[in-house]
């Protein structure tokens, strides 16, 4: 989501905390009712990841995800969320990004790679794309929490996105949550900011092979580009809910044989709306 | 009437269905009262958007998830992939087929009957062994008449041991007119041995139109020591009995409002005259579809039922109603279940010592007022076992999936497309007394988010455990109580897909059968 405050310092700071807190609390008291605090509603947002490139590796205890993102919004200032098993070890690991997806890409064989559509249109993203860094690390472990955060950096939210993001929290997942921005800010949907990220690691147990949940449509573009790598010590017959097997290889990764099924194309996001259709917003209902 | 199932060996058909089997990984706990299985039918959707089908007659992979209570548990899966053409040999392209059961469940402690949601004959299944024993076909097709079409959701007389549910054939459009049913039967299976009997149904005069004369539910009841079986006549159109080839859209036949059939069981007579309950037509809603009944007084009954107002005999194709077509709409993929085109409904129908009421329960859906909930795409209806609290899902609405060419059949009655959003799915808790929300200051009577396909299984201690699932979410087991709080979950990324072809999206229902 764009910020619209993303740093402030100071005895101002102790206020709009104070005042965030407040509307929280409200909210709370209302069920959740954005109808009680409709300031609470984030303004009209275009940020989404365009795409992707991952590795999931698995093992039979652990799930370890690595990968990049592309980013692309209007505004300055954004954060990316994402949701995992609560006993996870997150980390900003680039080096060990880079090298995991520069192996497989490697033992492929880059020609192998650059034949495959979405690998090629991420790739063209990525020559155009800024670096950008991710700060301000956090992990959200309630509704309530997320929702005052939001609030400090004057970003809202929407009830529908809070909706799914409450069964993540109750289902045992946390929320994690990193600052970024932009040294090229763009105010055209049409022209947003690029931006790469740094690689990213998440590692928790589990006795099968879990894939990511469907993103949330931010504003800007209704599907991601994907590849996806699912690495496994064992012959697996997973398959990617969305996207086609494009490749089947194996690989050695420091010093671990692996199996290797490469899936690549375009998903949708989840909560899509029709052309021209506005946010959620007050007053709004959905239906005759 | 003479009856003959099709029936053959499994064992001489083994190519002609699929199992595989594996384990979820569960988080949190499985308390003691789901010692047995889950059950479920789920089906395919092909991950390449450019293949076109219609959802009915999506391929079939029924699914049981055996339980085994603790912390956190163990939960295996075990598919079965079914061929549409068993057990006469596997499918080859047929445009129409015996049995192809991706939909309803009807389950005692050792037969699954799944159903399919409109073609097709139940399927028998020995949910021990999870093989195919034999298909409900009674009625031979023809030419002119090559479908059957079946309740999905049988009655069940108040001593659990007699099913009842209704079968015709589908008669082939013609000269511009759609599909009608054929030959409208009644049939009574026993649960015990296996028997059946069948009845002529002779259609109301005041409902006599065969066109949507497809019952996707009945229910059974008694009255002054008299049995009686109640059919939900949901009214779907069909315009073709096979699948037409992808297109930009076509003309459409509205349905009309769905109404409910009564016929009086008579042991002595071949022929029962079905009579319309009154008041139901008059609500004007579209598919009724789904119920749950409490008959226990045995006068009269309570009926919990929903309207989708969904274009239930249609699919998803062609330009959607803002004009995209389907290759420009990233969420559409081929065979995908029809969306609705305004609000649902979900109606209380009483009826005792001779009087009736009805109550609705009809509401959009507010973004800054989600602690109200929605009836859009009401699914499924369970009472908890105290029969005090009613527990419904309702699918949301994806607008950018509704058919132009659908919503142009229905004119005023379709919801605001340049105004309207999408809508999250939802699992709420109501009383089932007055039929509103069963709210609490802790916004534990609802779940937005949540798979539709959801079971309420009784606990000793009296608070009723709800599970709910789909392949892609997992299983989620909540206390009746706390629809907040999760008590345990699990997942396998195996449950996602079929192959490297197709994945597997959210089925409808789910049942509960105890060890």
């Amino acid at each position: 989501m764009a910020l619209n405050r993303p740093a402030v310092g100071g005895p101002e700071f102790v206020r709009i905390v104070a005042e965030a807190r407040a509307k929280v609390e409200r909210l709370e008291a209302a069920q959740w009712d954005f109808a009680a605090v409709p300031e609470v509603f984030a303004r009209p947002q275009h940020a989404d990841v365009m795409a992707k490139e991952a590795v999931h590796m698995f093992d039979g205890r652990t799930m370890t995800r690595v990968g990049r993102l592309v980013l692309g919004g209007t505004g300055a200032h954004f954060n990316l969320m994402g949701t995992f098993p609560a006993d996870s070890t997150f980390r900003v690991a680039t080096e060990y990004t880079s090298k995991v997806l520069g192996e497989v890409h490697q033992q492929v064989g880059r020609d192998a790679m650059s034949d495959l559509p979405a690998y090629d249109e991420i790739q063209q993203l990525y020559r155009r794309a800024e670096d950008i860094e991710f700060s301000n690390y956090g992990m959200f472990y309630s509704l309530r929490d997320l929702v005052q955060w939001l609030l400090v950096h004057d970003a809202g939210c929407f009830p529908s996105t809070l909706e799914t993001i409450v069964r993540r929290f109750a289902q045992g997942n946390v929320v994690q949550n990193n600052m970024y921005s932009t040294n090229s800010p763009s105010d055209d949907p049409s022209n947003p900011s690029i931006m790469r990220s740094p690689g990213l690691m998440v590692q928790f147990p589990s006795k099968v092979v879990e894939w990511m949940e469907q993103p949330i449509y931010g504003g800007l573009v209704d599907e991601t580009i994907k590849v996806e790598h699912l690495l496994t010590v064992m012959p697996t017959d997973v398959s990617h809910p969305y996207l086609p097997l494009v490749l089947e290889s194996k690989v050695r990764i420091l010093d671990q044989d692996y199996y290797l099924r490469t899936y690549g194309g375009t998903a949708p996001k989840e909560a899509l709306r029709g052309p021209g259709v506005p946010e959620e917003r007050p007053d709004t209902p959905s239906g005759a | 009437m003479a009856l003959e199932t099709v029936t053959e060996s499994p064992d001489a058909l083994g190519g002609a269905f699929e199992a595989s089997s594996f384990d979820l990984h569960m988080r949190g706990s499985i308390p003691s009262c789901l010692e047995g299985s889950l059950v479920v039918a789920t089906n395919r959707r092909h991950k390449s958007r450019s293949v076109y089908s219609r959802w009915h007659d999506s391929q079939t992979d029924l699914l049981r998830l055996d339980l085994t209570p603790g912390h956190p548990g163990s939960v295996r899966a075990h598919f079965l992939g079914t061929d549409p053409g068993w057990p006469h040999a596997p499918a080859a392209g047929s445009a129409t087929y015996v049995s192809q059961p991706n939909h309803g469940l009807n389950c005692t402690a050792d037969t699954l009957w799944a159903t399919n949601l409109l073609f097709g004959a139940p399927l028998e299944v020995d949910l021990r062994t999870w093989r195919p024993r034999r298909v409900l076909r009674y009625l031979e097709p023809s030419d002119a008449t090559p479908q059957v079409t079946t309740t999905s959701h049988f009655a069940w007389d108040l001593g659990q041991r007699h099913a009842y549910f209704h079968q015709s054939l589908l008669a082939r459009e013609q000269a511009g007119a759609p599909a009608s049913a054929v030959d409208l039967t009644l049939f009574r299976l026993d649960a015990h041995t296996g028997r059946e009997r069948a009845w002529r149904i002779v259609p109301p005069p005041d409902d006599a139109s065969l066109i949507g004369a497809n019952f996707h539910s009945a229910f059974c009841f008694e009255e002054q020591g008299r049995s009686y079986v109640g059919l939900l006549r949901t009214g779907a159109v069909v315009q073709h009995v096979e699948a037409h080839g992808p297109s930009d859209g076509h003309p459409v036949l509205p349905m009309e409002a769905s109404t409910i059939w009564v016929v009086e069981i008579d042991e002595h007579s071949d022929h029962l005259q079905a009579t319309t309950l009154p008041g139901v037509r008059e609500i004007g809603g579209f598919a009724l579809s789904h119920l749950d009944v409490d008959a226990s007084s045995r006068d009269g009954f309570v009926l919990y039922a929903n309207y989708k107002q969904a274009a239930v005999g249609e699919d998803t194709h062609g330009l959607n109603v803002y004009g995209e077509p389907a290759d420009q709409v990233p969420e559409h993929y081929s065979g995908m279940i029809i969306e609705p085109f305004n609000v649902g409904t979900v109606i209380r129908y009483r009826r005792a010592q001779g009087k009736w009421s009805i109550s609705r329960f009809r509401r959009t859906y507010r973004p800054d007022r989600t602690s109200e909930g929605h009836s859009w795409l009401p699914i499924n209806v369970q009472l908890d076992s105290t029969g005090r609290r009613l527990f419904c899902s309702f699918a949301g609405f994806r607008p950018r999936l509704l058919p132009r060419h659908v919503a142009q059949a229905y004119g005023d009655a379709v919801a605001d497309v340049r105004q309207i959003r999408y809508v999250p799915p939802l699992l709420m808790r109501f009383d089932a007394e007055t039929l509103q929300p069963d709210v609490d200051s802790h916004r534990r009577h609802l779940s937005y988010a949540e798979p539709v396909a959801f079971a309420v299984v009784p606990h000793p201690r009296g608070d009723d455990v709800v599970c709910t699932f789909s392949p892609e979410i997992g299983l989620r087991i909540y206390s009746g109580d706390d629809l907040s709080a999760m008590v345990g979950y699990g997942v396998a990324g195996e449950l996602m897909t079929y192959r490297d072809t197709h994945f597997r999206p959210m089925p409808a229902h789910m049942v509960f059968v105890p060890r």
